[in-house]
């Protein structure tokens, strides 16, 4: 579609008209495909393809009009890259550029379908044409995520035509900032960061707030190892919380807005930046927008990647170019925060829910999940799971139906040990508490937490111990040093871990742990330090027994701490190739021609390259 | 004007006082150390920590700097409190174990010794609680010093590790730190005044009349252009050390006519 001359819309009236005249050339458009580039899809090459469907709509002289058009995130990861072709819907994965042609000239032109392009489930062997009959989809609910894979982020006018910034006409022109506060309070949004705080309360404080400078912000720092959530979303859908930030600011009586976006996510600063600039162009930031008497604009920073840099003063610090460290907040930010100014920060994912809750009003949205915790929630799908991907789901399914009916289960006919959700501060749910309902409340009596919606599933193969360790030395590494008992009593809880991993583990050093862990808890400075044990405090109670093994049998149940088992010669396994003893740096394998070989322990250096060699995995892990 | 009961002691206190003022005045000792009067509180050490009554639980939070709006009730020596101040006071010794004042206060607190083991340094017993850096930018105004690195390997230090052509020599980072980290030494060969461990070195005044060494000719000379008195006689008294300032004074008050006739 070659954008029309954007002219500054004057009035809620002017947007809807403007809406109605897109709807009508997009569907001059008959015939559409639609290509993924979100990250994961645009690692595996989908712009590429995006670029060759270009070029094939170009060349075409059939007489229909085709597009190609870029669309944000699917969730389908683990399929990517990902390609949709209209009419029809029909869903193609892991489409190479080879396929480009054949999709095209059978597809496109021909509507018919190229089945080896389409998804087979793996349990039933049945293909599925659509997304909504791929079983990964099909348990999703997606409110946040539902622009993403249909609008092109990079074009206002597909927004608009979608019935984007509608709500923003609609609370401009019929709502009062009461109004407003009191939609999202009836909808019980809570803050998708990971604290779980009432959004309409801490709008509601922000707007009675003395002072008449007042900052929005949005926090886009997502930094949990394996989480993905809020890149997708200001990459697939960056109006979504522009027009969310923009709602928020008129409720609590703001002119300007920040977003804090990770440097590392170079997409979403793009098409935030051209979403931005868009926006500007049509009237929707600025002065006066829409012909009302609210201002408002938004700028763009960017963070250097710290962690702690997502907590809430620790990002004000650095977005008023100090180093990015907290500070008590004993006084809250929505008194005194940017600069000193009330200051309302809310997270990606919970801005994008803002139009939505008033277009379709706060009792909708109300409808979806459990009592306490309302509407949906993005996850981050990853680990050991058969699908990792970008998946929404109503709050209160259970964590079985998102790794089973959605993640498909553990791959290669694995056990399932654990899912850690909640990111670096949140713990490990074991098998036995699958049927939590997801919840804020429900996954912190488990010890875990919401978090910002990572989850990480682990496989009978994954050490706790090592989970443990993985993450205490990641906090470790991220925090900030200012405080004594995040930056020692991390450090010393990180001793404690690494010799428990080395075998070097001591009768008490569980106790010891649990000691510094509740004194982190109460004298911490921020959020950071003061959830850092959760990973270990998790699995202590679930795992108890294999901390005991690491210190009291100096064995690790799971295999994986180096030293902790050794590795010998399957003897029925075995075929005497020979491949294990030659390369064996340490010469500790011994064996000749059809007979079995075996390990001297007292040689080997427990280096693996056997187990990594064998074409016959005969050399086991004990 | 709230008031702040404090292990049952009630204290009046103006809005947005401390949680410490409220102490002080009711002289119950809480430990500090990254807290002065002269600078703003970045409550970095944790070890004022007190519990404050919330009804049905008790959060720990820190004296110096909760501010008190409300009527509130604080404990200073609950089981709570204790064990909180002690813990921190336990990870601070295993950092700067060699810290005389840091050991004297540790006894003082009740905390004989440290459980943890020396896991951290990323400069020799210094805690990190950065009153050195407040000062230098906030009061002297130069901003020699400053943290360097993140986490554990955090420092304070002076650009690039190398000795700071900002540095004035006055001492004042060595005066407000509270383990004894930060010295000065005197080069009496040189004539030089060093800021350890920053390993800055300026000239030394010396004494117009004795030639003991005084303070930094930097530091001197900043002294003339912030105060305002700027007469001859100053000037001139500015350049002697203190001994030979009050032999100057003394002279001229036995000069005087009053003391003529006793």
């Amino acid at each position: 579609m070659t954008p029309p001359a954007l002219a500054k819309l004057a009035s809620p009236v002017d947007l809807e008209a403007l809406a109605q005249q897109f709807r009508g050339d997009s569907r001059k458009a008959s015939k559409c495909v639609r290509v993924c580039i979100g990250t994961g899809c645009t690692a595996k090459g989908s712009r590429k393809i995006y670029e060759l469907f270009c070029e094939a709509a170009e060349q075409c002289d059939a007489d229909v009009n085709i597009e190609a058009k870029c669309v944000g995130c699917h969730g389908f990861c683990e399929r990517g890259p990902v390609v949709v072709v209209e009419p029809g819907e029909i869903f193609y994965q892991q489409v190479e550029e080879p396929d480009v042609a054949e999709i095209f000239r059978e597809t496109v032109l021909g509507g018919r379908i190229v089945e080896r392009l389409l998804y087979e489930d793996p349990a039933t062997g049945k293909k599925a044409r659509e997304a909504a009959d791929i079983p990964f989809y099909s348990a999703q609910q997606r409110v946040v995520l539902s622009g993403n894979g249909r609008i092109d982020p990079t074009q206002i006018t597909d927004y608009i035509a979608d019935g984007g910034y509608s709500a923003l006409a609609k609370a401009l022109s019929s709502m009062t900032p009461e109004d407003v506060i009191s939609q999202v309070e009836l909808a019980g949004l809570r803050g998708r960061g990971g604290g779980g705080f009432p959004t309409a309360r801490k709008w509601q404080s922000c707007r009675e707030a003395k002072g008449s400078a007042k900052y929005v912000i949005c926090n886009g720092d997502e930094g949990d190892p394996g989480a993905f959530m809020d890149r997708s979303i200001m990459e697939g859908n960056p109006h979504s919380v522009i027009e969310g930030m923009l709602i928020g600011a008129y409720a609590i009586g703001s002119r300007q807005g920040y977003i804090y976006v990770r440097n590392e996510y170079p997409l979403a600063v793009e098409h935030l930046k051209a979403a931005i600039s868009q926006a500007s162009d049509m009237g929707l930031l600025g002065k006066n927008i829409l012909g009302s008497s609210f201002s408002f604009d938004i700028k763009i920073n960017r963070g250097g990647g710290a962690f702690v840099c997502g907590e809430s003063t620790a990002l004000m610090a650095s977005l008023e170019g100090r180093p990015g460290e907290p500070r008590a907040k004993y006084v809250h930010t929505v008194e005194s925060g940017f600069r000193g100014k009330p200051t309302n920060l809310n997270n990606v994912e919970t801005w994008a829910n803002v139009p939505q809750i008033i277009n379709r009003g706060g009792e909708w949205f109300a409808g979806i999940g459990t009592e306490k915790s309302k509407g949906t929630k993005v996850f981050s799908l990853v680990g050991n799971v058969v699908n990792t991907g970008l998946v929404e789901v109503p709050m209160g399914i259970t964590l079985r139906r998102i790794i089973e009916e959605i993640g498909g289960g553990v791959p290669d006919g694995k056990r399932f040990k654990a899912v850690q959700t909640g990111g670096p501060s949140g713990g490990c749910i074991p098998a036995e508490h699958l049927d939590v309902r997801v919840d804020f409340d429900e996954l912190t009596k488990l010890g875990s937490m919401m978090g910002s919606g990572g989850m990480i599933v682990m496989d009978e193969d994954t050490c706790m111990v090592r989970v443990a360790q993985y993450f205490t030395e990641f906090l470790q590494k991220e925090s900030c040093g200012k405080c004594t008992p995040c930056r020692e009593g991390l450090a010393q809880m990180l001793h404690i871990l690494n010799g428990i991993t080395k075998g070097d583990g001591e009768v008490g050093d569980i106790e010891e742990v649990g000691t510094l862990a509740q004194l982190l808890e109460g004298t911490a400075l921020c959020a950071l330090g003061k959830t850092a044990a959760n990973p270990i405090l998790s699995t202590i109670r679930y795992f108890r027994e294999e901390y005991d093994a690491h210190i009291l049998d100096r064995h690790c149940p799971a295999k994986e701490c180096r030293g902790l088992f050794h590795y010998e010669i399957d003897r029925e396994a075995c075929k005497a190739c020979g491949i294990c003893l030659k390369n064996c740096p340490a010469d500790a394998i011994a064996g000749e021609k059809k007979v079995p070989h075996i390990i001297y322990q007292g040689k080997c250096t427990l280096c693996g390259t056997c187990w990594d060699k064998c074409p016959f995995s005969a050399v086991i892990k004990v | 004007m709230p008031t702040v009961t404090i292990d049952g002691h009630k204290v009046r206190v103006k809005k947005n006082a401390t949680v410490l003022d409220a102490a002080r005045r009711a002289e119950i000792w809480i430990p500090t150390l990254c807290y002065h009067p002269s600078v703003l509180s970045e409550a970095s050490c944790r070890l004022c920590m007190v519990e404050l009554d919330r009804g049905d639980w008790r959060q720990l939070i820190t004296a110096c700097n909760y501010p008190v709006r409300r009527d509130i009730v604080v404990y200073a020596s609950s089981e709570g409190a204790e064990q909180a101040r002690r813990g921190v006071m336990e990870l601070l010794l295993a950092r700067a174990p060699e810290s005389e004042e840091l050991r004297a206060m540790a006894e003082r607190m009740g905390v004989e010794k440290t459980r943890y083991p020396k896991v951290t340094e990323s400069q020799r017993n210094c805690i990190l609680c950065g009153l050195c850096v407040q000062v230098c930018e906030h009061l002297i105004g130069q901003a020699a010093i400053g943290f360097a690195g993140r986490g554990v390997d955090k420092a304070v230090a002076a650009p690039f590790r190398q000795p700071s052509e900002d540095c004035i020599g006055c001492g004042a980072c060595a005066a407000v730190c509270p383990v004894g980290t930060i010295k000065v030494r005197v080069h009496k060969d040189q004539n030089e005044v060093e800021i350890s461990p920053f390993k800055s070195r300026s000239k030394l005044m010396l004494c117009h009349e004795c030639s003991a060494p005084v303070v930094s000719t930097e530091v001197a000379e900043k002294a003339l252009q912030k105060i305002e008195i700027n007469t001859e006689e100053f000037r001139e008294l500015i350049r002697l050390c203190p001994r030979c300032r009050m032999l100057r004074t003394a002279k001229q008050l036995a000069a005087m006519p009053a003391y003529e006739n006793g």
